[in-house]
């Protein structure tokens, strides 16, 4: 809410401090002033009510009551008396007929007549234009002029211009479907059921509460006019403003539940300065449709709750003076407990922790002392996922791996590019844009992405990262980790590396067992398809997968148009983290000297490497300490379809040195069993 | 046997020795008077043949001679090698000034360092670290946290909102952490005191400052008298640990429905310190954690008694903190993997 200084200082008696000095105390005890700006021989407070309370101080009354109470100065409202005509009676001008109760709790209205509609005085065209409103004529500028000072949203209709006979009838009512309404504004809007509108007769003049029609505008023709100050259900114009997408100034104060009791005061105020600023007569009467009045609240304060909300004891006279500025009643003291009456204009109160911040922020929140609380001396418990989360991000971060934060939506076009199913997505309802239409699924999509962009400056990369995946059947949510490598070598090579990662990864996780499957695919599965097939596999520990493992696939690598292989891995936190175990024990080094025998043998090219490393582990038992694979060869001198494998073996006993026989013996068995299989051939 | 002179044999020897620019020339030269067809080795070995009164003297003189030429020699050996030495390291000098080389390591993401720091600080001060899901319904986000539906407050967080419900229950990306406290007062007894790092979604326009994403840090601390006071005792010992130093700090009032009553805090900016610029929109202060005393109506949702328990809760903005540590200017830049930006951390 915009407030001019000058301005503000009609409703203020006292020394006010000057500008500045106010902005500082209005942040600090009401709301924070974002702007303070110097205008000509004025200053202009851009003042960011809270919205608890928008239903007082979206309004100069509310403001300067705000100003009054916080330095210590007097409030003092516009005094005025109307002078009504006698010889004229509302009731021969208008009736009204409120049909929502719910919606309309109050319908206040008043009627003038000969009144003279032109330009209205320069100082209130002056006020208005600073607070950014256009000046149209005397009365509409008048209307406005109050809402902004009273926070009471106020409207007129020329009296003739409604359908119907004198009396004229003015219904209060839900709009039918299909019926429609040109505003002041030339704009049309198609109305419904949910939408409050004020009507003649015949058709809508205006949408209660949000903005006036064209049809009964005030105009310079205009000689009688009726005013309205209403108070309307808040739930209700919010719906229709949320449905018109039409946001005025009433809306806004609206919204806010602005007290009912305000209409009369506001009708009043409005009344007089348009007597005395366009002439006319004001008829004799008011209508005032309001059934069930609004009465103050009173609620109950333990001062030792204050203090023990506070942390401080605040003083009994300090704690009176403050609700006195406050305009708040103490109705009565008792064993320490205050009954308190809250104003209607002050809806905002109604618990007494309400009453204890009121007391707070004026005796200033900022000047409360810092005090570190008594509490038991119970070291927190530790987090699980937070600790091995930790664990592994700095395992790879080792690794030499970078961390990424990607967003948690992917766009259509990746629903489409990864051919993940419809079924499978959490759709928005209301996405930012088609960028971010999804829930990610995965962590590739947006990762691969990562790589794209970051190609342009970087030709290897290694990154990662941990973060939530969401699925739609049922909908969850879980962590997964998920790395991207891209390194100047094959794919191949790229794989095998990978593969090493996950190995020392599990390993200084503390899981044992880690093995690769072959994939079986189920085609229904779109996870499957961007892989690049027999470049894959399933990471599994025992027989849980935990992961997959693989080069992406050329599709759809073409289409994120990186002509490199990637290969990524894809691990589910939540099963890795149950895997996790933090024992560890040393393996004690033997003081006895190992002996290392070499081994080729050549086997079938589709014979997988691990069962030939199984049949030396078998055979060979506890002394084969170490099994290491130093060269795979195909191609000239070796046999069609057919590939060299050479390992080192290592021999090593923890207890006595392994003599030459005994190590010739586990040789030869070793060799025996790889060759039960006719197909395989130890080359010696 | 023809007289030797030995004085002049050793003043040749060792002008010899001396004149020696390498050691292979040396080692000829030693191998003249000491090789096994030496000079000197000859006289030695033709000494049997002289009268004993002679043998004793020549022989005397001999070896004399021959530890002369022996200790000649390896002084001359040992001023080669030296001379060898710093030839060859005139050769083997380097520009240390040559760009160095770094060994390639990983980076954590700023976010996770923050984080960590953010939690190591708390912990130290007894608040277990705890977490929720994403994915909320509109209970736990909303009215559980006394924001009913239908209420101006709503407007306060724009919502992400899911095509899909659960037990007819419309489903949300979490605005905010504050869900947490209701999940967490649901299956724990006071007293407690907890912080809730994580990931909350803004359905708005992205800017320097704002994203459809960012990371809160949820507090929340409950106990039978837990005051004002004390939010502001934590805070400030928090503040002062996370950037080291005395922090300028305020609180001023704000409006919160979950909270009761309800303050911002805001620290003096970290940029124009507290003169104004544009990050502070001229204001000096830049506003870093809502935060109040937990509403009635939240503990109620919870499960407690407000009769019994009461205490604070805060919401720090993590990209806040990690934008003042290292000053960025973009929130965005936490999210795009530009590895430009995330290989500095």
């Amino acid at each position: 809410m915009l407030i001019s200084y000058n301005w503000l200082k009609d409703y203020i008696k006292g020394k006010i401090p000057p500008a500045k000095k106010l902005a500082d105390l209005i942040t600090m005890h009401s709301f924070e002033v974002e702007e303070l700006r110097k205008i000509d021989n004025d200053w202009l407070f851009d003042i960011d009510v809270l919205p608890n309370r928008a239903h007082d101080c979206l309004s100069y009354l509310g403001i300067a009551r705000e100003c009054c109470a916080i330095a210590n100065l007097v409030y003092t409202p516009p005094v005025f008396k109307i002078k009504e005509d006698k010889n004229i009676k509302i009731s021969d001008f208008v009736c009204v007929e409120v049909k929502e109760k719910e919606l309309c709790p109050r319908y206040t209205a008043r009627v003038m007549v000969d009144v003279n509609v032109a330009s209205s005085p320069s100082w209130i065209q002056q006020r208005l234009k600073r607070m950014g409103l256009e000046p149209i004529n005397n009365v509409v500028d008048i209307l406005n002029y109050v809402m902004l000072e009273t926070g009471q949203p106020l409207h007129a209709f020329d009296l003739d211009k409604l359908d119907g006979k004198i009396p004229k009838k003015i219904i209060i009512r839900r709009a039918k479907k299909g019926e429609r309404i040109i505003t002041l504004d030339d704009k049309k809007f198609q109305l419904d059921r949910d939408i409050l509108v004020i009507s003649d007769s015949k058709s809508p003049v205006a949408v209660a509460g949000i903005k006036g029609g064209k049809k009964a505008q005030i105009s310079k023709s205009t000689r009688r006019i009726v005013i309205e100050a209403a108070n309307f259900q808040m739930k209700a114009i919010r719906r229709a403003r949320q449905k018109l997408n039409l946001q005025t100034d009433a809306s806004l104060r609206f919204e806010h539940e602005p007290d009912p009791n305000l209409t009369l005061f506001a009708i009043n105020r409005a009344c007089w300065l348009i007597q005395k600023y366009c002439k006319g007569k004001v008829a004799k009467g008011i209508i005032d449709f309001y059934p069930k009045k609004v009465v103050p609240k009173r609620i109950k304060l333990d001062l030792d709750q204050v203090e023990k909300i506070l942390g401080v004891k605040v003083s009994l006279a300090q704690i009176k003076r403050f609700f006195k500025k406050l305009e708040l009643k103490i109705l009565d003291y008792n064993k320490n407990t205050l009954l308190v009456e809250v104003p209607t204009f002050r809806q905002d109160l109604s618990i007494p922790q309400d009453l204890v911040e009121e007391i707070g922020r004026l005796y200033g929140f900022d000047k409360l002392p810092l005090v570190i609380p008594r509490v038991l001396a119970l070291p927190p418990e530790r987090n699980d996922s937070v600790f091995w989360e930790g664990m592994a991000k700095d395992i790879l971060k080792e690794m030499g791996f970078c961390e990424v934060y990607n967003y948690s939506f992917i766009s259509d076009q990746d629903a489409k590019c990864f051919s993940f199913k419809e079924k499978e997505l959490i759709e928005i309802e209301n996405p930012i844009s088609r960028e971010y239409k999804y829930l990610r699924p995965s962590l590739i999509p947006n990762l691969l992405k990562n790589v794209k962009e970051n190609l342009k400056y970087f030709s290897e990369m290694k990154i990662f990262e941990l973060g939530k995946i969401y699925k739609k059947l049922p909908i969850s949510e879980k962590r997964a980790l998920t790395g991207v490598i891209l390194t100047s070598g094959s794919g191949t090579q790229n794989f095998y590396y990978a593969k090493g990662i996950i190995d020392l990864l599990f390993a200084k996780l503390g899981i044992s067992n880690v093995w690769y499957d072959e994939v079986q695919p189920t085609p229904e599965e779109s996870k499957i398809s961007f892989w690049r097939p027999q470049r894959c596999a399933e990471i599994k520990t025992d027989h849980t997968e935990v992961g997959f493992i693989g080069e992406i696939s050329k599709k759809i690598l073409e289409k994120l148009k990186i002509s490199f292989s990637v290969v990524v891995f894809d691990l589910d936190f939540e099963k890795l983290q149950n895997l996790c175990c933090e024992e560890h024990e040393y393996q004690p080094i033997s003081r006895f000297p190992a002996a290392v025998r070499d081994l080729a043998v050549l086997v079938p090219r589709q014979i997988k490497v691990v069962e030939v490393l199984n049949k030396i582990n078998t055979a060979g038992g506890p002394l084969v300490r170490d099994v290491d694979l130093f060269d795979i060869y195909e191609g000239k001198e070796i046999p069609e379809g057919k590939k060299n494998l050479a390992f080192h073996i290592i021999y090593q006993a923890p207890d006595r040195t392994l003599r030459k026989e005994e190590i010739d013996e586990l040789q030869n068995k070793i060799i025996k069993a790889l060759e039960e299989n006719p197909e395989w051939e130890v080359r010696k | 046997m023809e007289r030797i002179n030995f004085s002049l044999l050793r003043n040749k020897a060792e002008k010899e020795i001396k004149r020696a620019t390498d050691l292979e020339e040396l080692n000829v030269i030693f191998k003249k008077y000491l090789g096994k067809k030496g000079i000197i080795t000859q006289i030695l070995s033709s000494l049997k043949n002289l009268p004993k009164e002679k043998r004793s003297k020549i022989g005397r003189q001999a070896n004399l001679l021959k530890s002369i030429i022996e200790k000649e020699k390896e002084k001359r050996e040992i001023a080669i090698k030296k001379q060898i030495e710093q030839e060859s390291e005139k050769d083997e000098s380097i520009d240390v000034t040559l760009p160095a080389k770094r060994p390639e390591t990983g980076h954590l993401h700023p976010l996770t360092l923050v984080r960590r720091k953010v939690e190591k600080i708390f912990e130290s001060m007894g608040f277990c670290v705890v977490q929720g899901p994403h994915i909320e319904t509109e209970w736990y986000n909303f009215d559980a946290l006394n924001i009913p539906k239908d209420h101006p407050a709503r407007d306060l967080w724009d919502t992400f909102w899911l095509d899909q419900k659960r037990n007819k229950e419309k489903l949300l990306l979490r605005t905010h952490t504050s869900p947490v406290q209701v999940r967490y007062m649901e299956k724990h007894n006071p007293p407690f005191r907890i912080i809730v790092p994580g990931r909350v979604f803004r359905h708005e326009a992205s800017d320097a400052s704002h994203d459809i994403q960012f990371y809160q840090v949820e507090g929340l601390m409950i106990d039978t008298d837990i005051s004002v006071t004390n939010f502001k005792g934590i805070i400030d010992q928090f503040l002062r640990k996370f950037f080291n130093r005395k922090i300028k700090t305020r609180l001023r009032p704000g409006y919160f429905p979950f909270v009761e009553p309800g303050f911002e805090i805001d620290v003096q900016c970290f940029i124009c310190q507290g003169k104004g610029c544009s990050t502070c929109s001229q204001t000096g202060w830049v506003e870093l954690c809502p935060g109040g005393m937990v509403h009635p109506n939240v503990l109620k949702a919870g499960g407690l008694n407000p009769k019994n328990w009461q205490g604070f809760a805060f919401g720090m903005g993590l990209d806040r903190l990690a934008m003042m540590t290292y000053k960025i200017g973009d929130i965005r830049l936490f999210y795009n993997g530009d590895l430009r930006f995330l290989k500095q951390f």
